[in-house]
Formats: C-alpha cells, sequence, structure tokens
C-alpha cells in the first residue's frame, strides 16, 4: 500500500492492516484431502436427523443456495446430491495452527477472529520495503503453496474496511483499499455493510433514509446520537471509513462455553433444567483440561427457542443466583415456549485480574 | 418415662451424637435429640437427615420404659456443666423433661418421639468388617483432601472402594487427591464404589475408640451403616460418579526426589509464614543434592530455606500451595517422604518411600 502524504492523517500514524479469511475454510481442507470432492457440492456439517447445522460448504453447494448456519435438513431440501461430512475439528485446528504461524513471520500484531480469519498489523514491517500489497500477496502465496487451500485478503488503513476487503473479490481473491480511495470506497457502500448494523437496524436506518454510507454522512454526529444513541457516534465514524481500533494478539480466552441442539424441542422449564448436569459436567471437564477452572467470572446460560429467537443471562460468581439452575430459570421465563438449544457456559477474568498465583487443577 | 443415669455414662455417648445434630435447623425436632428407655438401657439418637448416629448408655437401675426428644444442645451443657460423679434423674411431665441431679433441677421442653425422622435402611446390604485401626486410617491419611461445598457435590465427600481382597478411600477436591488402601478379608461379586458425605466420614471416625475391636460396616445401595462398640452410624450415600483416581495418579513422572519427612515439613512450615496468606504459594528449587524454598506476600517480605536431599537430576523450578504439602507431609509416618515430579505444570506424586499403601497426587500453582 502506499502511504498518501496528502491524507490529513500524519503518514507516520497510518495504519497499514491486513484481514485475511479463508475461503470455505473447512469445505477447503476436505477437497484438498479428497480432490473428488472439488466438483460435486459438499458441505460439513450435523446430521439433518439430529438437527444439525452446516458449519462451512463448497461453492458448488452455494450455487444450490446451501450457506453456512442453515439446518442441514434445509440444506439437503435445497440440493438433493449434497454430500454431507461430519467435520474433523483436530485436522481444522492443525491446518489453523499452521496458517497462523504464517501470520505470525510478518507482525507481532495478529489477531484470529475464528479459527480461518484474522487480522494482522503490517505497519512496522519491513518485509518487501513495508508493502502490505505485497506482505498479502505473498501470504496468500504461501498459504496456496504450503497448506493447500485458498485465502482471500483485503488490505486497508483499519480493520472495518479491511474486513469489507477481504470479502470483495471472494474466493480467493484479494482487494486493496489505499487511503487515498477510502472515501470513494465507502461512499457507496451499503449499510448493511457497517459494523454493528444488522438487520435490525438496517430496517430502521432504511425508513429514515439512510441506504449508504454516503446517505449516513449527510447526517451530523449529534443527529445520529439522537437516533442511534451510543452506536450513532460508531456509525459517524465508520461511515467515513474511520476505525480506530487496535488489532490486538488476545492469547487469552474470555469465555468458555458448551452447548447442544436437542434432537427434540424441550417443551417446559423441567425438561430443560434435566439437561442441565449433562452440560455442566462437559463445561466443568472443558475448564479443568484447560486449566481455567480458577478464573472463571461469572456464568451464562444461552437459550435459543424453537422460532431461532435466542437470549443469553449472564451473572458474576458473587450473586447469589449465579448457579445454572437460576440463569437457566431465567432465560427460560423470557420465552416461555418450546427450546431448541441450551448452552451453558462461563465468563473469565482478564489478565489484569489474573496475575495472581493460579492453583492448576487435577484433570480427569 | 423415667431413669436415672450417670453424667459419665451419658455425656460420652450424648456428645457424640449431639455432633450430629446441626445447629441451624429446619425442622425444629432435628435440633432434639431422640432418648428411648428400655429395661437398663437408654439409647440415643441424633440426626440431620443425611446422617443419623444411634449411641447407648447403661442405666443404674431399671427404667419406666418411654420415649421423648429434647434439645440436644441443652442437654448437653447441662449435663458437661454438673460436677463429676453426679446422678442425673430423667422424669417426663406432662410434656416437660425434668431433670434432677443433687440440688440441681431443669425443666426441659420436648417433642413426641413420634415426630423424629428415622434414616431409612437399604435392603440388600454388603458387609464388610475391619478393625477400627484400618478404618481410622484410610480416613486420617486421605480425609483432609476432601473438597467443601464445591458445586461438584459428589467431592464433597469420599470414595469408599471394595474390590477382592482390599478396601481404599479416596479424597480430591480438585486441586489434590489422596488415597489409601488396606487388606481385607471381602469378596464382593464386583467392585463396589460408593461415595460417603463429607459430615458421615468426620462423624465416623470420632466413633472409633478401641483400635483393636472390630467394625461392621453394611453398603447399601443407598445407605451406609457401621456398628463401631455400642454405636451404630447410618448415612446416605452421595449419587455421583466420583472421579476414577488411577486416572489422576501420575504415570509419567521422570524425577523423583526424597528428602526426611520431618525436616521438609519443618522447613515448609517456616516458609508458609512469609507466603501470600490467600494463596499460600511457595516456590520450590531442585538443585542435585539440594532443595531450596522460597516464599515471599505482598509486602515483600521474604522466606529462604534449604535442605539437603537426595535428587539428582536436572535443575527444576516449580511453584506449590504450601498447605497441601504440608496436609500429606502430616498424615504420612515414615522418616523419607518420596516426591516423583515431571514438569512445572504437571501434577506430582508424594508417597512414603518405603510404604506405598498410601498415595497423594497435588497440582502445583502457577507463581
Amino acid at each position: 500500500m502506499s502511504v498518501d502524504n496528502d491524507s490529513a492523517v500524519p503518514a507516520q500514524h497510518q495504519r497499514k492492516i491486513i484481514h485475511f479469511d479463508c475461503d470455505c475454510f473447512y469445505a477447503a481442507v476436505e477437497m484438498r484431502d479428497h480432490p473428488p470432492y472439488r466438483d460435486i457440492p459438499l458441505a460439513i456439517g450435523g446430521r439433518p436427523d439430529k438437527r444439525g447445522v452446516i458449519a462451512t460448504c463448497n461453492y458448488p453447494a452455494r450455487t444450490f443456495g446451501v450457506r453456512s448456519a442453515m439446518p442441514s435438513s434445509h440444506a439437503l431440501r435445497l440440493c438433493p446430491n449434497l454430500t454431507l461430512i461430519p467435520g474433523n475439528m483436530t485436522k481444522y485446528r492443525d491446518v489453523s495452527r499452521a496458517f497462523m504461524a504464517i501470520l505470525a513471520q510478518f507482525s507481532d500484531h495478529v489477531e484470529p477472529l475464528s479459527l480461518d480469519e484474522a487480522f494482522i498489523d503490517v505497519s512496522s514491517s519491513d518485509a518487501f520495503q513495508g508493502s502490505a500489497t505485497r506482505i498479502a500477496s505473498h501470504i496468500r502465496e504461501r498459504v496456496r503453496n504450503e497448506l493447500g487451500i485458498t485465502v482471500s485478503a483485503g488490505v486497508a488503513p483499519n480493520k472495518f474496511l479491511a474486513k469489507i476487503a477481504s470479502d470483495w473479490h471472494k474466493p480467493d481473491g484479494m482487494k486493496v483499499i489505499p487511503p487515498h480511495e477510502v472515501e470513494s470506497f465507502v461512499l457507496p457502500l451499503p449499510v448493511e455493510k457497517i459494523w454493528g448494523v444488522g438487520k435490525v437496524t438496517a430496517a430502521r436506518m432504511h425508513e429514515l433514509g439512510l441506504y449508504t454510507c454516503a446517505d449516513v454522512q449527510g447526517w451530523s454526529q449529534q443527529q445520529l446520537q439522537e437516533r442511534f444513541g451510543r452506536f450513532g457516534q460508531q456509525l459517524f465514524r465508520l461511515s467515513r471509513g474511520e476505525d480506530q481500533r487496535p488489532v490486538e494478539a488476545r492469547e487469552e480466552r474470555l469465555s468458555l462455553s458448551v452447548e447442544h441442539t436437542y434432537d427434540q424441542d424441550l417443551r417446559d422449564l423441567a425438561s430443560c433444567l434435566a439437561q442441565l448436569p449433562r452440560l455442566e459436567e462437559e463445561l466443568q471437564q472443558r475448564l479443568a483440561r484447560r486449566q481455567l477452572l480458577e478464573q472463571i467470572q461469572g456464568r451464562v446460560v444461552k437459550m435459543k427457542f424453537h422460532d431461532f429467537q435466542q437470549t443469553t443471562v449472564e451473572r458474576h460468581l458473587q450473586r447469589p443466583d449465579s448457579d445454572y439452575a437460576s440463569l437457566l430459570t431465567a432465560a427460560w421465563q423470557r420465552g416461555q415456549r418450546p427450546v431448541r438449544l441450551i448452552g451453558v457456559g462461563v465468563r473469565l477474568k482478564t489478565a489484569a485480574t489474573t496475575q495472581q498465583p493460579q492453583q492448576l487443577s487435577l484433570v480427569w | 418415662m423415667k431413669f436415672v443415669i450417670s453424667r459419665e455414662a451419658l455425656l460420652k455417648p450424648l456428645q457424640l451424637v449431639a455432633g450430629v445434630v446441626e445447629r441451624r435447623q429446619t425442622l425444629p425436632v432435628l435440633s432434639n435429640v431422640l432418648l428411648v428407655a428400655e429395661g437398663d438401657h437408654l439409647s440415643l439418637t441424633g440426626t440431620d437427615l443425611e446422617v443419623e448416629l444411634v449411641g447407648r448408655a447403661k442405666l443404674e437401675q431399671p427404667s419406666v420404659a418411654g420415649s421423648i426428644t429434647v434439645p440436644a444442645r441443652k442437654l448437653m451443657d447441662i449435663c458437661k456443666s454438673l460436677p463429676d460423679g453426679s446422678m442425673i434423674e430423667f422424669d417426663v411431665q406432662e410434656q416437660k423433661l425434668v431433670l434432677r441431679s443433687g440440688r440441681s433441677r431443669f425443666t426441659l421442653s420436648t417433642l413426641p418421639a413420634s415426630e423424629f425422622p428415622s434414616v431409612e435402611d437399604s435392603p440388600q446390604a454388603f458387609e464388610l468388617t475391619l478393625a477400627q485401626q484400618q478404618l481410622k486410617r484410610l480416613i486420617d491419611r486421605t480425609s483432609f483432601a476432601m473438597a467443601q461445598q464445591d458445586v461438584r457435590y459428589y467431592l464433597n465427600g469420599m470414595l469408599l472402594e471394595v474390590v477382592q481382597g482390599r478396601v481404599r478411600m479416596v479424597a480430591t477436591d480438585g486441586h489434590r487427591l489422596a488415597t489409601c488402601a488396606c487388606d481385607a478379608e471381602v469378596n464382593p461379586a464386583e467392585k463396589i464404589q460408593v461415595i460417603i458425605p463429607r459430615k458421615g466420614v468426620l462423624e465416623l471416625v470420632r466413633l472409633i475408640s478401641d483400635p483393636e475391636a472390630p467394625l461392621r460396616m453394611l453398603i447399601g445401595s443407598n445407605h451406609i451403616r457401621a456398628h463401631v462398640g455400642d454405636f451404630v452410624f447410618t448415612s446416605k450415600l452421595v449419587d455421583g460418579r466420583f472421579p476414577d483416581y488411577e486416572r489422576v495418579v501420575p504415570r509419567n513422572g521422570n524425577k523423583t526426589l526424597l528428602a526426611d519427612r520431618q525436616e521438609l515439613r519443618t522447613v515448609l512450615q517456616r516458609a508458609a509464614i512469609l507466603s501470600n496468606e490467600k494463596y499460600r504459594g511457595v516456590r520450590l528449587l531442585l538443585n542435585p543434592g539440594q532443595l531450596q524454598v522460597f516464599a515471599n506476600n505482598p509486602e515483600q517480605e521474604e522466606a529462604e530455606e534449604s535442605l539437603l536431599v537426595d535428587y539428582d537430576s536436572e535443575n527444576m523450578e516449580i511453584g506449590f500451595n504450601v498447605t497441601y504439602l504440608l496436609d500429606v507431609l502430616n498424615v504420612v509416618g515414615e522418616e523419607q517422604v518420596k516426591i516423583i515430579l515431571s514438569d512445572p505444570n504437571s501434577s506430582v506424586l508424594v508417597q512414603e518411600a518405603e510404604d506405598t499403601d498410601s498415595l497423594y497426587v497435588v497440582m502445583p500453582m502457577r507463581l
């Protein structure tokens, strides 16, 4: 990326962020290991008779309208010839580790968002004379050669734009937004692309005549704040392509949870409560295995109802009603209809609070 | 109901039975002790619905038979404060218990015996007989590692395992584990594993007074019953799956340290004085032939200790909650203690150098 000296931000503060996003990651790994999968519709996900959902699917499957997070049964209706296979998380995790290791060679600031997606800040990198564009091309090349999968990249002065850019020429593509093109890039951008704008907010914005970032730019900060509260400030900045969030290497986990989708909806509170021991037991084991038992700060229960509406209840450990049964009861009260999924989890203390000695736990 | 009993005959069973009675109760009758007089015997029962203890005492003369419940703690405090050698007369009159001894007179409230709950018996019990001292050793060497009020309720107790020829107890709070086994003439059809609740374990061991005398245990599906001397102890069992101790005991330790137990204990006790009061962390530095122990606290005070040990592996630094190590050193017996380690983040095995009926696993602390 070239540095634009005319830009308002001093050159030394101009950041260079790359967002990498592997193309249909799980499916790509499977296609690499079983080439016949390449040309047929393929999805990785849970079994339809067990209410599984699609985790990833390849591009042939997408032409039928199959998407990730879609119930497997629905996917099979859209595409009866879909090859549906269960995932091999251990393998994906290994590939992910190798992918992150390549990124780490170019910067100390790597922020993984998931197994297949990461931000990297190369502002202070010397590689390729500091050209973020060349670093991105080089990394894409290496991932292709060394891991046998493709990754799309977005290069921009901040995380918000880098993330949009990586999606621009997907799959196996790359988009660079140099600083001097930021303005022309964001003006026609639909508001749905703004980070934090979901379906509900988008609908509200449309009602107000806000369809693109250009429309949003027409509003003052105060007007936006009046309509959207604190989020208005974010809208004001993001619609101008401004985003100061740093790329943070988040080494520690902030939360951990286990959840289960039930073959049959749980019809009442009692049957939900009956599922707790199994979920708690599994959570306990995972926490113990990762030596996180002593870092628990609060407990969380997530509940998804049969109509896919979901709710979460979180309470600090010090509250007397922070036991899972109380949380579950509170979550149920909010919906009071059949439940398809229950998750139990913990909020963990952050580094600042865990400088203290840490007693390790036995693993069984 | 009317009888006379000596203070000494009453006091011991009364104190033990009253120990089962919880101070705070939801049911008023649970703070009472049940007294049943029959012939020349008095039986006393205390319960908290989980643990029940029945004691027996001999009366001075045949009684007027009857049964009644009275506040356990008040009765015990009165008997304790009477002079040695006192004779106490119990007399129930119009729903009150009148106690007379010398020139003292007390009137206690009562509740009818019919309201007193009894712990049910489990059918089809497996019978097991140990010497009292055998059971005492099993409990004394392990009970310190039981959890207290852990959400994993099955850890707030102790595993009793019976296999052919062997009885074992296991306790763990998730940070350390203690297990001890003894040989016994038992032959169960299949392995028996039950969890005795924490309170039951602590009350049971208090009953042991005659080391050589036999102790008969009946293990049912929901209850365990023990006949110890004049006492019958019954406890509900904890329903749950206890961790598999065999999976917890480390097998991959490749560094062995041998130390004089008393010496190591005093070194740790001294270092502990300046460890963080909340976390109790101490740092152990293992060098060939020497062990150094360091502790410091938030006030920046420091303790440094060293002792000669038998160790010839590479240098290693590892942290521990000093209490967990001291708990083990306090219960094991031999002169030499053996510690087997692998790395600073893995569990270590502590045992007596020669005898291996007891095993202790302690997880380190990251300091």
